[in-house]
């Protein structure tokens, strides 16, 4: 059989990274936001910055990182390199036996004890909030609990992300299906409205969340965030070598108020990270207290 | 489908379903590759037309660009100047546009993103069982088929005489129908088939013969995995590709088992059945984590459990005293030249790059691995060339298999 494709067609598209170069980079990016990127992974970023070089029109990785340090818009660049390195994956509901066990027990008991206090608020900090999934299931699961009750309350969602184009995305509000794979069919109904672009996240709900750029690797903006009763910081330290979450982990611990909450992904654990919190087991789940 | 006229029926095409005359006559059956003389026996006989399967079409230049960005897409991992993955790409790129002229569509974008096994409920929470506990617990709680037993038991013994290993692997019905399948495929390329495992061991040898044996009844311990979360199917058509691959490089090779490679081939992934079966919420995060960071799915496992499949498979081939070459052929895969004597493991290694290049025409999702340097050295092969010949083989052989084995 003859081919169908030109012979001109090469797998190599890009200009090459060498060993020296894919170091630094990997530096700079670790250095600004504390992703951590294996060496293994150099071919792919090599593809995934190419276009971008081209689009600069530097002739190779040298150049760019130079452009990186030292151009006088780096700052732009810097913004433009986290879209690259970033992955955004997030859904509404997402790891549904953790939610559950989220809302009947730490948030209840979180809840409890603010009442009889009588102090009715309640700070949740979503450190890597992507589009918003995260922070708006937040808001739903407290509109389904509080119910009734929830005028009488003071709740504020913090939501930060590093990805410019995703805290944009989060305020607009708006989603396709993929947004809706993991949510139950009456989520979707009570608190969307259908909209050109899929759905609109209600505004009853909205409001509950404030949207940040931020940068988990800038130890002043963290120490801006109102104290927390719980921090839900899920998928996220999974892209940072063991000393970046160290660091992040201790200014949650520091951020939260005593007893309250740190909850993270399905498959991030503060085995090896930190002591100081005490694990809660739940079917699903843990979750890390701090304790006093 | 649409009914093609009589007047636009042509030879060569190929009828949909069966085709019955006026009168509830059967004609032809479906599957018939209409001839010249098909068509004027239809026109004698009055029909006006038949349903026939779509014709490979003619794809114009938008849709080739089309294919190749797909398929680029599943190579950004691997290094683009290594001549195996070159030959590798290309090979993706005929297949698919192959598939894609006989009506494959391209997966788009959110197909290609996982899909939901939100109640999946993992036995292990990370950080609390490490590969040995895991393993532990999946072995405490089943039990192997006797059966395998008794074949390696004839395995360890230097002694045993070919009629005695037919006998023990005659006593299983299931397992001789399978090996005499196999044997009868093309793979084997038999002038004659035959009909008893006897002449199967005197044919491939008798301890050839007792290694896919043991192979083939080690699947069988695999029948209970959730379905929903992968489909079994295209595991086990993973699992058989790579076989039929390690056979073929094995035959390049001075002194390897073509056998032990296939069989090697075939369980190349046990691990990550145990991983399925005990933690199957975190292996959807691995397959989610692998296809958003197009990355391979065993560099997410790493990153979402802390280790591989192939940590797995290394307490659980201990565990039923897999015969040592064929455990470290397994357990290598990933890194075969981390074993001291890596040639088989190179073996599978490739093999298992090549199934995943392969896999890209249909619909499989995740980027191709890569071929360590100094694994392909070793096997000195002409990339282009073997590569295209085990492709073409491949497509041969794999569908009738496939059969002898489900
Ligand atoms: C995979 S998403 C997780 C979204 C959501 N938390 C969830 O679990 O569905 C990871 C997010 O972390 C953000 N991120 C990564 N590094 C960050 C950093 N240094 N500071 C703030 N956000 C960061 C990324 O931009 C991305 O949106």
């Amino acid at each position: 059989m003859g081919s169908l494709f030109s012979n001109a067609i090469t797998l190599r598209k890009s200009v090459g990274i060498t060993d020296a170069e894919f170091v630094q980079l990997r530096d700079f990016i670790y250095e600004k936001c504390g992703i951590y990127v294996d060496i293994k992974r150099k071919y792919l970023f090599e593809s995934r910055f190419s276009k971008r070089l081209s689009e600069l029109g530097l002739p190779g990785f040298a150049d760019y990182i130079k452009y990186l340090k030292f151009d006088s818009h780096k700052s732009e660049e810097l913004a433009r390199l986290f879209e690259l390195v970033t992955t955004n994956e997030t859904s509404f509901c997402r790891d549904g036996k953790q939610l559950e066990a989220f809302q009947d027990k730490v948030l209840k008991e979180t809840l409890d004890r603010q009442r009889k206090a009588g102090r009715l608020e309640l700070n949740i900090w979503s450190a890597g909030c992507s589009s918003g999934e995260e922070p708006y299931t937040l808001s739903i699961l407290l509109h389904e609990t509080l119910r009734a009750e929830l005028p009488r309350w003071r709740i504020g969602i913090t939501a930060v992300d590093l990805s410019r184009a995703m805290i944009e995305r989060a305020r607009e509000g708006v989603y396709g299906d993929y947004a809706f794979k993991t949510t139950p069919d009456d989520i979707r109904q009570r608190y969307f409205t259908p909209d050109p672009g899929g759905w609109k996240i209600k505004p009853e709900v909205s409001r509950f969340v404030t949207f940040q750029e931020m940068n988990l690797n800038d130890p002043l903006a963290l120490k801006r965030v109102p104290r927390s009763h719980i921090v839900f910081c899920r998928n996220v330290v999974i892209y940072f070598d063991d000393a970046m979450k160290r660091k992040v982990v201790s200014a949650f611990y520091d951020n939260l108020l005593p007893g309250g909450y740190l909850m993270l992904g399905h498959s991030e654990t503060l085995h090896k990270v930190s002591s100081s919190f005490k694990p809660v087991y739940h079917p699903g789940t843990i979750a890390y207290l701090k304790e006093g | 489908m649409a009914i093609t006229p009589l007047d636009q029926l042509t030879a060569g095409m190929v009828l949909a379903c069966d085709l019955k005359s006026e009168d509830g006559r059967l004609l032809f059956r479906g599957g018939t590759q209409l001839e010249e003389r098909h068509v004027e026996l239809l026109r004698r006989v009055g029909v006006t037309g038949a349903e026939v399967e779509p014709g490979p079409q003619t794809l114009g230049p938008e849709k080739l660009r089309q294919i190749e960005e797909y398929v680029r897409d599943f190579f950004l991992y691997a290094n683009p100047d290594s001549p195996p993955i070159i030959a590798m790409f290309r090979m993706a790129l005929e297949m698919t546009a192959e598939a894609v002229s006989r009506g494959w569509e391209l997966p788009d974008a959110n197909t290609r993103r996982a899909s939901n096994v939100e109640h999946m409920h993992d036995l292990f929470l990370r950080g609390l069982g490490t590969p040995e506990t895991i393993v532990k617990h999946e072995t405490e709680l089943a039990s192997f088929p006797d059966i395998y037993f008794r074949i390696r038991q004839v395995l360890e013994d230097e002694s045993a005489s070919a009629e005695r290993i037919a006998k023990v692997v005659g006593t299983d019905m299931s397992l001789s129908a399978k090996l005499i399948k196999l044997v009868n495929s093309p793979l084997y390329g038999l002038p004659q088939p035959l009909d008893s495992i006897s002449r199967a061991v005197a044919l491939v040898g008798a301890k050839e013969l007792s290694i896919l044996a043991l192979g083939i009844s080690a699947i069988n311990y695999f029948r209970d995995i959730p379905p929903e979360l992968v489909d079994m199917r295209t595991f086990w058509r993973h699992s058989i590709t790579c076989g039929i691959f390690a056979k073929i490089l094995a035959g390049t090779q001075i002194g390897l088992s073509p056998e032990r490679c296939f069989t090697a081939g075939l369980l190349h992934d046990v691990g990550r059945l145990i991983m399925f079966k005990k933690l199957p919420y975190a292996s959807t995060e691995a397959m989610l984590f692998a296809r958003e960071n197009s990355i391979p799915l065993v560099e997410a496992e790493r990153a979402v459990m802390d280790f591989t499949h192939t940590d797995i498979s290394r307490p659980l081939l201990e565990a039923w005293k897999f015969p040592e070459e064929l455990s470290a052929m397994i357990n290598y895969h990933h890194d075969p030249m981390d074993y001291p004597n890596p040639q088989e493991s190179a073996v599978i290694h490739v093999a298992d790059c090549l199934t995943n290049a392969v896999e890209i025409a249909r619909g499989g999702m995740y980027v191709v691995p890569g071929v360590d340097e100094r694994a392909w050295e070793l096997l000195g092969l002409d990339a282009e060339a073997v590569l295209n010949s085990a492709a073409g083989q491949y497509c041969e052989q794999i569908d009738t298999i496939m059969e002898a084995f489900f």
